[in-house]
């Protein structure tokens, strides 16, 4: 067979997409189109006492406004995104889920009120401004930590407070443990929110064909299957009146997961009762507040440990903060829960997770979903430990790793799918090794550490190892067939946003079928090609969607065999795929191309056996067991500015075991923008809100992403211990990057002030954060 | 937002007062005013023109005057809505007189900001808040120092507000000082003639 996947091959798609040939939702112009603006709440929380759009719709080149009011019936909260967690006791859980247009009231701002339909944006904003609206103020719920106070307004009312879900989680006997414990750590960590800030914003184009019934939409989205379900059934429409097509899209990140925003309801029913197409494109300033965030959480979090540095068990209450509404379910504190025992053998655990609603922007994952939190906590306890113990931060995690003859590991608690948490499989201590060695911690704490101390400068340097539960069910499934010129079409699902599935999900294929990968020609996201699959989301593209897509090639690859070895008059076992031919392996002249197999294989006259299919075609799904689990370790050596607090990162180095590498150029591509991401959220990027919850940085001159300045060259190391739960033997690596960042800078942080005894219990930091941080230091000593 | 200060004004308590209390005058403190009228004995209604950093606009709103304890101390509730946003604002007010003749003002307040105004003028509003407050009561001050001259002399004397735009030089010029301390300031513009002289040999050589 020849060899594919694993190859060092550049992207497929680049071509396209760097010479402007590739389409985005926004490059979607049809004739008679109109345009959409919203008008959006300057209020955190309050009534809506009137609103007066008369003006709006005198307008010149206004076609249409909209209120809740306007939609009667057709006004309805969006479809829960994820259920409810059903299998653990004693679990609390509010569904509050986002409505098209604010009715009565407004939860957060930038909430949606009413919506401008005009012949062009300039005119639609300009009559957004003529619409008049009586909001009469509320008290705001600002912070997680006042949210359940008596007293403390009521988000949503017909609640009793503004609780939205409570669970606990208990394995072994942790109380029991602690009595028998030689070390106890307790601290307080704190998270605070940050956007996912897309270079692309969200948009959409929805175009009803009335003569056809037939509803065309374009949408930034991760999920455009369930979005073209969703869409159909509140339109009251069969899923075949309705084509999404998710096209090329700028970065997803998490939020463009999000299902049924406002307007992805909206901007479709709005098509349809028009029966013009309509476009929506969200601008800079509206993504901070029409697009969903994460991260808020504050926990009280506990390790004890024996005085060797064994872990007996770890216990954590946290506060997780929703927003307004928690569509996205327990998604987040559950991967928080999953998260907060590392890589490590934990016999005894306790977690305790409020979720509170707010009067802030919506909360749904972004890249690392909770999984940052959750590591953050525990690699924090355990470098606080480390230190009490007189420990080696390296030689402390060694020393707790899950042992590789533990795999399959079992938590024994519910994971983000509310299946039992299952490590699939693992091998830890080569890829910390690995890192060692990449980073030289050894030279860098016994020599370079020292002499540059001795200069009076402050370097430190992290180390810190993290797991990613990736590749999750419930399936994807693609459609392949061989066209009658040997190309090969293949059709999945799944949306794309940048991750090279073009490149990849080719390599799955050209390895069964022996084609060029530039033969390939895959369909992402487009409901008409592929109507069955749930998302690209918890890093499960190359798991989920690539095992169906090598389930799909390799019936395809029989189907060529047995067509092949019957023209050939040659044994199946004899033949071989190469270079788009069907060939005997001892007889190369002796061959035919899979274009003419195609064509053989679907005759125009005359008799075929019973049972046969036409075309070298094949459709299959896969749906994994359980979600595979990734590992990685991240080191970075940085240098501080005692003056400026402004940061380099001398070194950043990843050690990354994913299971199969499907190809190692994309795979350090995807690390690369992951860590960039971390960076962001641990140094640079915080959303603040004050105590109105109005959100006081919405720009990107205020709210600061990482440029390419900020961000280091990042070295990647590889290590494979496949995944049995899959054919390919992958696991996910989309958020790999992000996860740890925090936690490696938090360590790198406190070392590179190691004679302050600086302790950093809180993400974001920023430089400003961390000067005040060593000046309450100086001022306790 | 906390607002909190002190002003000295140059006349006597009951003075200060009475132009405190006098929305004409009052109109002409609050920069932008567009128009100030009395609803009632204690209400005033009108529109103003706000610029902070990028954002502008008009904002119709209220003020209302409560707490009120002549001539020692007032409460002043702001309440404005426009299409960049809202603000709404409580200052307590006191009224000390000094020995001096003069009359020394504490206030003490919070403003809270929304819409567009929060979002994205953040950075600007706590310095062009400050400096907006300093130029105002500096024109009150000018509106008393003219109201005493006319009581002294028997003669009308003539007041002139300063104008948005003398008021936008003014807050800008607060502004560039907290960027630029005064001996940066001096280079700076040592700077700036240097490229304008600069400038000027290379367009008089060329022509």
């Amino acid at each position: 067979m020849k060899k594919s996947i694993g190859e060092r091959i550049k992207r497929n798609e680049d071509p396209r997409l760097l010479t402007g040939q590739a389409l985005f939702v926004d490059d979607v112009d049809l004739p008679n189109m109109l345009h959409a603006a919203f008008l959006r709440s300057d209020y955190a929380h309050a009534y809506i006492k009137n609103i007066d759009v008369s003006e709006a719709r005198a307008r010149a080149g206004v076609v249409a406004v909209f209120t809740a009011e306007d939609m009667g019936e057709d006004w309805q909260p969006g479809p829960p995104l994820v259920s409810p967690p059903p299998t653990v006791e004693g679990v609390t859980f509010h569904s509050r889920r986002q409505v098209p247009l604010a009715k009565g009231k407004v939860r957060h701002v930038g909430e949606p009120i009413a919506v401008v339909i005009a012949e062009n944006r300039y005119i639609a904003e300009d009559a957004v401004e003529d619409i008049l609206v009586d909001l009469e103020p509320l008290e705001v719920v600002s912070d997680i930590e006042t949210a359940l106070d008596p007293g403390a307004p009521l988000i949503h009312e017909d609640l009793e407070s503004n609780l939205a879900a409570h669970m606990i989680q208990r394995v072994g006997d942790y109380q029991a443990a602690k009595t028998k414990a030689d070390l106890v750590i307790s601290r307080r960590i704190e998270i605070d929110r940050g956007a996912a800030a897309a270079m692309e914003n969200r948009g959409i184009v929805a175009s009803w064909d009335a003569k056809s019934q037939h509803l065309t939409i374009w949408d930034t989205t991760q999920a455009p299957i369930p979005i073209r379900n969703g869409v159909a059934t509140r339109l009251g429409l069969s899923g075949n009146q309705v084509r999404v097509i998710a096209p090329f899209i700028g970065g997803g990140f998490g939020p463009k997961m999000m299902m049924h925003y406002p307007e992805e309801i909206l901007i479709p029913w709005i098509a349809v009762k028009l029966a013009r197409p309509i476009k929506w494109i969200e601008d800079r300033r509206e993504n901070f507040y029409a697009t969903t965030q994460e991260r808020r959480q504050v926990h009280e979090a506990e390790m004890i440990l024996t005085r060797e540095g064994k872990i007996l068990g770890i216990s954590h209450t946290f506060l997780h903060d929703s927003g307004a509404y928690d569509p996205y379910g327990l998604t987040i504190p559950l991967n928080t829960e999953s998260h907060a025992m590392g890589a490590y053998d934990v016999p005894n655990y306790f977690s305790e997770l409020t979720v509170v609603f707010t009067n802030k922007i919506i909360t749904t994952p972004i890249r690392g979903a909770g999984r940052p939190q959750g590591i953050f906590v525990v690699e924090r306890l355990l470098d606080m430990a480390a230190k009490e113990l007189n420990m080696d931060p390296v030689e402390i995690r060694r020393l707790n790793f899950i042992p590789p003859e533990a795999f399959p590991y079992e938590r024994v608690i519910i994971d983000q799918a509310f299946s039992p948490l299952i490590f699939d499989s693992g091998d830890y201590q080569p890829v910390m090794d690995k890192a060692v060695e990449m980073i030289g911690y050894e030279q860098f704490i016994k020599e370079e550490q020292p002499r540059l101390r001795a200069e009076g400068r402050h370097v430190g340097i992290g180390i810190v190892p993290f797991v990613e539960t990736t590749g999750v069910g419930p399936y994807e499934g693609a459609r392949i067939n061989i066209e009658t010129n040997g190309k090969v079409n293949v059709a999945t699902g799944v949306g794309t946003q940048g991750q090279g599935h073009f490149t990849v999900f080719a390599q799955i294929v050209a390895e069964q079928l022996g084609v060029d990968i530039k033969d390939v020609n895959l369909v992402t996201g487009d409901s008409a090609e592929f109507h069955w699959g749930t998302g690209t989301f918890a890093s499960r593209g190359a798991v989920v969607a690539g095992n169906a897509i090598h389930g799909s090639a390799s019936i395809v690859r029989q189907k060529v065999l047995k067509l092949a070895s019957k023209l050939l008059e040659a044994p199946e076992e004899e033949l071989e795929l190469v270079d788009g031919q069907v060939r005997v392996a001892d007889l190369p002249r002796l061959s035919i191309s899979l274009g003419e197999l195609a064509v053989e294989a679907n005759p125009l006259r005359g008799a075929v056996e019973p049972g046969t299919e036409p075309g070298l075609e094949a459709t299959s799904y896969f749906g994994p067991k359980y979600g595979a689990t990734a590992f990685g370790v991240h080191a970075m050596i940085i240098e501080v500015d005692p003056e400026t607090m402004m940061i380099e990162i001398k070194r950043y180095v990843v050690v990354e075991d994913c299971g199969t590498v499907l190809n190692p150029l994309m795979l350090e591509a995807q690390v690369h923008g992951g860590v960039a991401m971390g960076i962001g959220n641990a140094y640079y990027e915080q959303l603040v809100y004050d105590e109105n919850a109005q959100l006081l940085n919405a720009s990107l001159a205020d709210y600061l992403i990482p440029t390419a300045s900020e961000v280091p060259r990042i070295e990647v190391g590889h290590h494979e211990t496949r995944s049995p739960l899959n054919p390919l033997g992958t696991k996910g690596a989309g958020e790999a990057g992000a996860i740890p960042v925090p936690a490696v800078f938090a360590q790198a942080i406190e070392n590179a002030f190691a004679d302050q005894d600086l302790e950093i219990l809180e993400m974001p930091l920023s430089p400003n954060r961390l000067f005040e941080l060593l000046m309450e230091k100086e001022g306790e000593s | 937002m906390k607002i909190e200060g002190e002003y000295t004004f140059d006349g006597v308590r009951e003075l200060v007062w009475e132009v405190v209390r006098d929305p004409e005058v009052l109109a002409t403190a609050l920069p932008g005013t567009q128009s100030l009228e009395k609803i009632s004995e204690n209400e005033y209604e009108g529109e103003m023109h706000v610029r902070i950093g990028p954002v502008a606009g008009l904002f119709s709103g209220k003020v209302l005057i409560s707490d009120e304890v002549a001539p020692e101390s007032l409460t002043m509730t702001v309440e404005g809505k426009g299409k960049p946003g809202f603000l709404t604002g409580t200052g307590a007010i006191k009224l000390i007189p000094q020995d001096s003749g003069k009359t020394l003002m504490q206030y003490q307040g919070d403003m809270q900001v929304g819409g567009r105004l929060a979002s994205v003028g953040q950075r600007m509003m706590d310095s062009v808040s400050k400096s907006l407050l300093n130029q105002g009561l500096d024109s009150l001050n000018q509106a008393l120092l003219a109201r005493q001259a006319s009581r002294e002399s028997g003669e009308e004397v003539e007041y002139r507000p300063p104008s948005e735009s003398e008021f936008a030089a003014s807050v800008a010029r607060d502004m560039a000082g907290e960027v630029f301390s005064s001996r940066w300031t001096i280079w700076l513009a040592i700077a700036v003639v240097i490229v304008i002289i600069v400038l000027a040999i290379v367009i008089l050589n060329r022509g």
